[in-house]
């Protein structure tokens, strides 16, 4: 019992930071708070789906094209409505919410509810770990999201794009003086977020099937892992997502399954009364040194 | 080497630059000497651009509040219109007043963020550079950005622009809020680095006494307009710089 919990809320962990690993991109870069995060994770998926199911290609094409495209989705939605109120926060979470909503009450309208509607697990198998089952997939979500955390570290620190990246995050102006684009570093992190949000879902979702209503709940989730986390830190993401992901593990092991929706929330309450700038606040500890 | 012409800033009413006028030539350090809100600020963020980005992002967002009239030429090329990261290209690098670096990441790592459309070999050499340049630094390569002096800010603000190996170095206040033994190391290190590389600076200040022995030429602001200009020598020996400018 103990050693399932340790397992599966180890996976439940990882699959939070997956899930929150964009969301954070793209806020800790350009200050975006992209509620359509949601939107563009389904987006993802049903991309991937359509392109395995109804045209026909193989399998890690349909992935590649649904990544490529989810992208390309988030780069329009910057060019075309963020850019011109980026800097206004409330405006920026009742457009990008809105897009959100709209774009997922479309895939219902379409049609894309049922059974049918899931994607296939990698390779159908399973290992023991200890005495523990664990389905070959689960073994894949944990080895992309250390993979996918490793690469966005690597790349902010050590590619140019990157280096882009943490000077707009951190002083824009400056930045700017520096001949680095603004604008368009903050299209490139809106559009390497849906990105991340693509990959995430096409990992995650094979455990299940693709419910158009995860859109609202992977928001929820990303939300509650960056706020409590502490909004743009990694090392924050991390330790949040171990936080809630173990929290949810042993609430549905020890107390009830109907309980766990209640884990991030109680965490987002817990976190802004007692440390209101997140786990990780170290801008807050420069700030208030100047 | 850049030309500025009849140069008028309004924000909103304000008149902030009034037909302002002044040249450097190549391989000159000329200073720029004004008080508080004379417009020093907006002079350097109008030749390095910045202005033209905070004017497009206010427009984006409805309002129109930022006005310019005259023209900036460098190197010929008017550039009035162009967006900062393409003068940064054309070699054309402010270090901002103040020194806000980037605080969250190391002094070598600031240094590289500048550093990004600079080639690997040539960036590790141009980092020596600076840090051969400002030896303070050398010793805090690994020290967040956010956790330096104010000096030690400021040579590193210097030290990214140099990074870029600009034509025409803009330095706005570098002195502010430095002790005068920072201000020494300071001056010290701009006269080493225009001997060594024959740079040409633009500098601004508020006091006269710490850059008149060393600029070429200079111009005196006042409210937004030209008050007086000269040869350094020249503005030493004039009354009216003496009792404004040579405060403490
Ligand atoms: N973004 C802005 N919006 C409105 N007014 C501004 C703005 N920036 C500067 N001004 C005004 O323009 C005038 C010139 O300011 P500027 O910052 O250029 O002065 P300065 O010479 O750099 O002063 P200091 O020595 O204090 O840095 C001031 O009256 C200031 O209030
Ligand atoms: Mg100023």
């Amino acid at each position: 019992m103990l050693a399932n919990t340790f397992v599966y809320g180890f996976v439940n962990s990882i699959i939070l930071v997956l899930v929150a690993l964009g969301f954070n991109l793209t806020f800790g870069i350009s200050g975006v708070a992209n509620f359509a995060y949601g939107a563009l994770y389904i987006l993802g998926a049903l991309l991937s789906w359509v392109f395995f199911n109804t045209i026909g290609l193989p399998y890690l094409l349909s992935v590649l094209c649904a990544v490529v495209l989810t992208a390309v989705a988030g780069e329009l939605m910057y060019r075309f409505v963020l850019l011109r109120i980026r800097g206004m926060v409330l405006s920026e979470v009742i457009a990008t919410f809105g897009i959100g909503l709209a774009t997922l009450e479309l895939f219902k309208y379409l049609g894309f509810i049922g059974f049918e509607y899931s994607l296939p697990v990698f390779v159908d198998t399973s290992i023991e770990i200890g005495q523990v089952v664990v389905d070959m997939q689960r073994v894949f979500i944990v080895i992309i999201g250390i993979a996918m955390a490793g690469f966005l570290w690597f790349f902010t620190h050590h590619t140019r794009t990157g280096l882009r990246f943490r000077g707009i995050a951190q002083e824009e102006r400056t930045a700017l003086s520096l001949g680095i684009n603004s604008d368009r570093v903050a299209m490139l992190s809106v559009s390497f977020g849906a990105a991340y949000a693509a990959i995430a879902a096409i990992v995650i979702l094979p455990l299940g099937t693709i419910n158009v209503e995860q859109g609202y709940s992977v928001l929820i989730k990303a939300l509650a892992v960056c706020i409590v986390g502490g909004l743009g830190s990694t090392g924050g993401l991390v330790l949040a997502s171990f936080l809630i992901g173990y929290g949810q593990t042993i609430t549905v092991t020890y107390l009830e399954s109907h309980w766990v929706m209640l884990v991030p929330l109680i965490a987002i309450l817990g976190i802004l009364i007692f440390r209101p700038s997140g786990l990780f606040g170290e801008q807050k500890e420069l700030e208030e040194r100047i | 080497m850049l030309e500025v012409k009849n140069l008028m800033v309004f924000f909103e009413n304000a008149l902030a630059l009034n037909d302002f006028s002044m040249t450097v030539n190549e391989g000159e350090i000329v200073g720029v000497i004004g008080s508080n809100s004379a417009g020093k600020t907006t002079l350097m963020n109008t030749i390095s651009g910045l202005i033209i980005d905070m004017k497009i992002k206010e427009k984006r967002k409805g309002g129109e509040r930022i006005t310019i009239y005259g023209e900036i030429l460098f190197q010929g090329e008017d550039i009035t219109e162009t967006q900062p990261f393409d003068r940064v290209k054309k070699g054309l690098v402010l270090s901002r007043e103040r020194h806000p670096v980037f605080p969250e990441s190391d002094v070598a790592e600031n240094l590289r963020i500048a550093g990004h459309q600079v080639k690997k070999l040539a960036l590790s050499e141009r980092m020596e550079y600076v840090y051969a340049l400002f030896p303070a630094l050398s010793d805090l390569k690994r020290r967040k950005a956010g956790f330096l002096s104010g000096g030690e800010q400021q040579m590193l603000a210097i030290g990214m622009a140099l990074i870029l190996k600009p034509a025409l170095l803009l330095l706005d206040e570098p002195l502010l809020g430095l002790s005068p033994m920072m201000q020494t190391m300071l001056v010290d290190a701009v006269k080493n680095l225009r001997k060594e590389s024959g740079i040409t600076i633009l500098i601004t200040e508020q006091f006269a006494r710490p850059i008149l022995p060393f600029i070429e030429r200079g111009y005196v602001i006042e409210n937004g307009m030209l008050a007086l200009s000269g040869t350094g020598e020249e503005l030493m020996d004039n009354p009216e710089v003496k009792s404004a400018y040579f405060g403490i």
